[in-house]
């Protein structure tokens, strides 16, 4: 059984009048396991392979080897199902027609290896399609808990409507949780984003079909390890006090504030999906009425909740003390995550108003992002900078916008706005 | 909505339900957490050695999730240090500690009750048996301390010891951790304790001279430093720190009616006679530099309000100075009256020994026929010095020297925190004790609303005082806000101090 273990990271002392306390609660899995096999067979998996006109020969040639080592990797026991993608999404395997999953075994693998050579390049890109069609397939397993999805796209969603895609992510959401990723840079990060972040998984950018390979080996092996289904964090505030956010802000930056669902009046609870033996940092802030100085009470229990069982939790509290050596300190943990939720603003606030024309904002954001990459001593993400503008001044963030810029740098400036860096205590 | 730590669907839990592992009270199927201890069902059980009063270390708290234990040990052995001390156990006598969750109920917001140490509705800190202890090992001796209002920790402490027969042997020591150095709680009480235990040896008799029980006394006192020295220093957790912990020291040895108290630092003894004819007087030295500052002689007034009044020359820690010998001073017990030691938290309020004595006869008049109780008196002088802001922790411990009285009956002589009535209204936990609701003075109304930051006795017993009951005396200093001034050396200023 998985064991989860917390702790908190806060300066919990407030001055006169102070209101709002901001913790990085930092949450440990241990003994996740691997995927349970056989028996209950509660784990899914699905690959979705866009095979749009746009993959070419080479795309869809790497896409049928990426799909074949990431068969490989999945678990004997876990059902599974592929998914070509184009304006439609189609059940490549188990069959044509077809729409319940099958067991993982030797035979079905060398099935589904020999299927997925039937990938061919063709037609447009409407991943809300390919969604709506991975629910009803998982939905011919509903003894399952854990399901995962591996979504490849190359190109834009211009075969439905925004809404078509709302609707799909929508009806996905709670249900399957999903990593997407793109191929070379005519996809749209901002749709990939979207996504990713309702089904709870990542965005990356495979920048040439060659890497396509070695990053579905990786997100098949991390899905496999992921033993515990469905982790929810709980957040108690006191009455009276508001949560004013909570924050996934490692291994990547995610705001899961909108996803609260309530558990009783003074307790909320924010879904995480599944956890393999790993370490996540969640930043928690609360807003309390001020108390006297002296006074101590607790902010927040901050709970990790597997199917309605509370594994563990860890204390935010609050101090109210008129010592400015205590008060004015802030927290190591919590100022390198503020600055890194910061960063990823300014990075991705700087490309959207490039994208729009805005060279002026741009520069401004951009410029912004490199004084904190700076101070902040990010010198990968000052290097990704460096490729999208010319650094005048860093620590004053002056900037100038490239001219020509590489539209690949430009995304992985963007897709890397949001991986952290954990520091040590 | 009283477990937000509950678990709504956790039908799979109620198969290990049965008695919480660590206090033994019964564990509802659902809860997460005992009712009774806090104990997570979810965790091991602390070891003992782990167990400790949680310090909070500069503003990077690392949480310690270490549920609180149900103490067990018999009346007497009981510590506050204890992890969960709750107060005295009387030995087989279940029935008389509240059996009922009342432990559970909130004393801030009256409707929530404490899961792991905080209330499940609004957050309040469960009241820690560290911030408010009482003792009272005879029915002539006994003494209270408590955190105050404005401090986050209560660095004060205090042990007592007392014979069942009055006058025939007594300890009382009291330490004031220096604030603004790590972990002066942990230390302060290691102090009192092995003070009190080199106290506690007999006094040998052979030699029959009065000076010569003295001198043997005086040693003692200046042993019983050493060892509450050492202490404080076995508590300093990094010889190299910058702030190592550190207190205060005074302790009275009462032995077969003469009395010789010590002191280190600027805790504080007097002798406080019950007949207006007798002088009371302030048997201790203060190392302050306050006192250097009215030895050279500035009025004790301006050198107790002074920027550095609090700062102290002399304290025990591993960085105290070379000279640790104690003040002392000795007196027979001849007349009736109270010996006091207390800590800077009372004695900012009121300071001379002449408005002290006045102050007490007025609390023990004020406490009706209760007053003669030693730690109901003196947790009425904790309020008193609460309801003047209670900037600094406040420790006050009594040996009576005449006749005693017994505990008034709502009250026992431990008031255990967490089963005090809720009271909304209440800044600090220790103000819901219903002693704080008798009224302090007997004397006409307004004498004492008239000076609200420093005491005014009632009647005119030195020129001093008398002053109309319609404006405050012009010594005193009314300071409406007891503002701490964060540029006092040692501890927080006091709001202010009676005259001289």
């Amino acid at each position: 059984m998985a064991q989860f273990t917390t702790e908190v990271f806060q300066n919990e002392f407030l001055p006169d009048g102070g209101t709002d306390v901001h913790a990085i609660v930092r949450v440990t899995c241990s003994g996740a396991g691997e995927t349970r096999m056989g028996g209950g067979g509660e784990a899914a998996e699905i690959l979705i392979v866009d095979t749009s006109g746009s993959m070419g020969a080479n795309g869809i040639a790497q896409g049928r080897y990426a799909a074949t080592v990431a068969l490989n990797e999945i678990t004997d026991g876990t059902w599974f199902a592929v998914i070509a993608g184009n304006h439609v999404g189609t059940l490549v395997y188990p069959g044509y027609g077809m729409t319940q999953m099958v067991r993982m075994d030797a035979r079905t693998r060398q099935e589904a290896a020999a299927a997925v050579q039937m990938f061919r390049a063709d037609g447009g890109t409407a991943m809300g399609t390919w969604l709506t069609k991975a629910k009803e397939v998982f939905l011919s397993v509903p003894q399952v808990i854990q399901r995962h999805a591996i979504l490849l796209t190359d190109g834009t969603n211009e075969h439905e409507t925004p809404d078509q895609l709302t609707w799909a992510i929508q009806g996905a959401t709670g249900f399957f949780q999903c990593d997407v990723r793109g191929l070379g840079d005519r996809w749209q990060i901002d749709e990939a984003r979207r996504i990713a972040s309702a089904l709870l998984g990542t965005v990356d950018l495979i920048p040439s079909p060659e890497r396509m390979a070695d990053e579905f080996e990786k997100l098949i092996r991390a899905s496999m390890a992921r033993g515990v289904a469905s982790v929810d964090v709980r957040v108690w505030a006191p009455q009276g006090a508001q949560v004013l956010f909570v924050k996934q802000v490692a291994p990547n930056l995610e705001d899961i504030t909108a996803k609260r669902s309530q558990v009783n009046p003074l307790t909320a609870a924010f879904p995480t999906g599944a956890w393999a033996d790993e370490t996540r940092d969640y930043h928690v802030a609360v807003r309390l009425p001020a108390k006297s100085i002296g006074q101590e009470q607790l902010a927040s229990r901050v709970q990790i909740v597997v199917r309605d069982e509370v594994q563990t939790q860890a204390l935010v509290k609050a101090t109210w003390s008129n010592d400015d050596s205590l008060t004015t300190r802030i927290d190591d943990q919590v100022a390198r995550y503020t600055g890194q939720a910061e960063l990823a603003a300014a990075i991705q606030d700087g490309l959207a108003a490039k994208a729009a024309g805005d060279d002026a904002g741009a520069t401004r954001k951009l410029g912004r992002a490199v004084q904190i990459a700076t101070a902040t001593g990010d010198e990968e993400m000052t290097s990704r900078l460096k490729k999208v503008v010319e650094i005048d001044d860093a620590e004053a963030g002056t900037v100038r916008l490239r001219k020509s810029v590489e539209k690949l740098d430009e995304m992985a400036l963007d897709t890397a706005s949001t991986k952290t860096r954990r520091i040590k205590k | 909505m009283s477990s937000p730590a509950g678990t709504p669907g956790a039908g799979a839990s109620a198969a290990a339900s049965a008695a919480c592992p660590a206090c033994g009270a019964e564990r509802p199927p659902d809860a997460a957490f005992c009712e009774q201890c806090g104990h997570d069902f979810g965790a091991a059980l602390p070891t003992p050695a782990t167990a400790g009063p949680t310090a909070t270390r500069n503003g990077e708290t690392q949480t310690r999730h270490a549920p609180v234990r149900a103490q067990t040990a018999d009346e007497g052995l009981e510590s506050p240090l204890d992890l969960g001390w709750t107060g005295p156990v009387s030995r087989g006598a279940a029935t008389e500690v509240d059996p009922a969750p009342a432990a559970a109920r909130c004393a801030q917001c009256g409707t929530g009750g404490y899961l792991d140490g905080y209330c499940d509705t609004c957050g309040a800190k469960q009241p820690d048996p560290r911030d408010h202890f009482a003792e009272s090992p005879a029915a002539w001796v006994g003494g209270v301390c408590d955190i105050g209002r404005r401090h986050s920790r209560n660095e004060d402490a205090m042990a007592l010891l007392g014979s069942t027969r009055p006058l025939q042997q007594a300890v009382l020591v009291v330490c004031d951790g220096v604030s603004n150095t790590t972990d002066s709680h942990i230390a302060s009480l290691a102090a009192a304790r092995a003070a009190r235990e080199v106290l506690d040896d007999p006094v040998p008799r052979g030699m029959g001279l009065p000076d010569a029980v003295v001198g043997v006394i005086t040693k003692r006192l200046g042993d019983a430093v050493v060892a509450a020295r050492q202490a404080v220093v076995e508590t300093t957790p990094d010889v190299n720190a910058p702030t190592p912990p550190s207190c205060t020291f005074v302790a009275a040895l009462i032995d077969e009616g003469l009395a010789v108290v010590g002191n280190v630092g600027d805790s504080r003894a007097y002798w406080l006679p019950d007949a207006p004819t007798s002088e009371p007087r302030q048997l201790s030295a203060d190392d302050s530099f306050a006192a250097e500052q009215m030895r050279e002689g500035m009025p004790r007034k301006d050198a107790e309000t002074g920027p550095n009044a609090h700062a102290i020359t002399r304290w025990l820690g591993i960085d105290s100075p070379d000279d640790l010998t104690p003040h002392t001073a000795s007196l027979q017990l001849t007349e009736d009256g109270w010996l006091m030691l207390c800590s800077d938290g009372l004695w900012n309020y009121c300071s001379d020994a002449v408005a002290l004595r006045q102050l007490v006869a007025d609390t023990v008049a004020g406490l009706g026929g209760h007053g003669l109780h030693p730690p109901t008196l003196a947790q009425a002088l904790v309020d008193f010095a609460n309801a003047r802001g209670g900037v600094d922790n406040i420790t006050v411990a009594l040996a009576r020297v005449g006749a005693t009285a017994g505990p008034p009956p709502v009250a026992s002589a431990v008031v255990e925190p967490a089963a005090m009535p809720a009271n909304p209204t209440a800044a600090n936990p220790t103000a819901a004790n219903p002693i704080a609701a008798i009224p302090t003075s007997a004397g006409p109304p307004g004498a004492t609303e008239a000076s609200p930051a420093a005491y005014a006795p009632p009647q005119a017993t030195t020129p001093a005082t008398d002053a109309p009951e319609t404006a405050p005396a012009p010594e005193l200093h009314p300071a409406p806000d007891p503002a701490p001034s964060p540029a006092a050396d040692r501890e927080d200023s006091p709001d202010g101090t009676v005259h001289d």
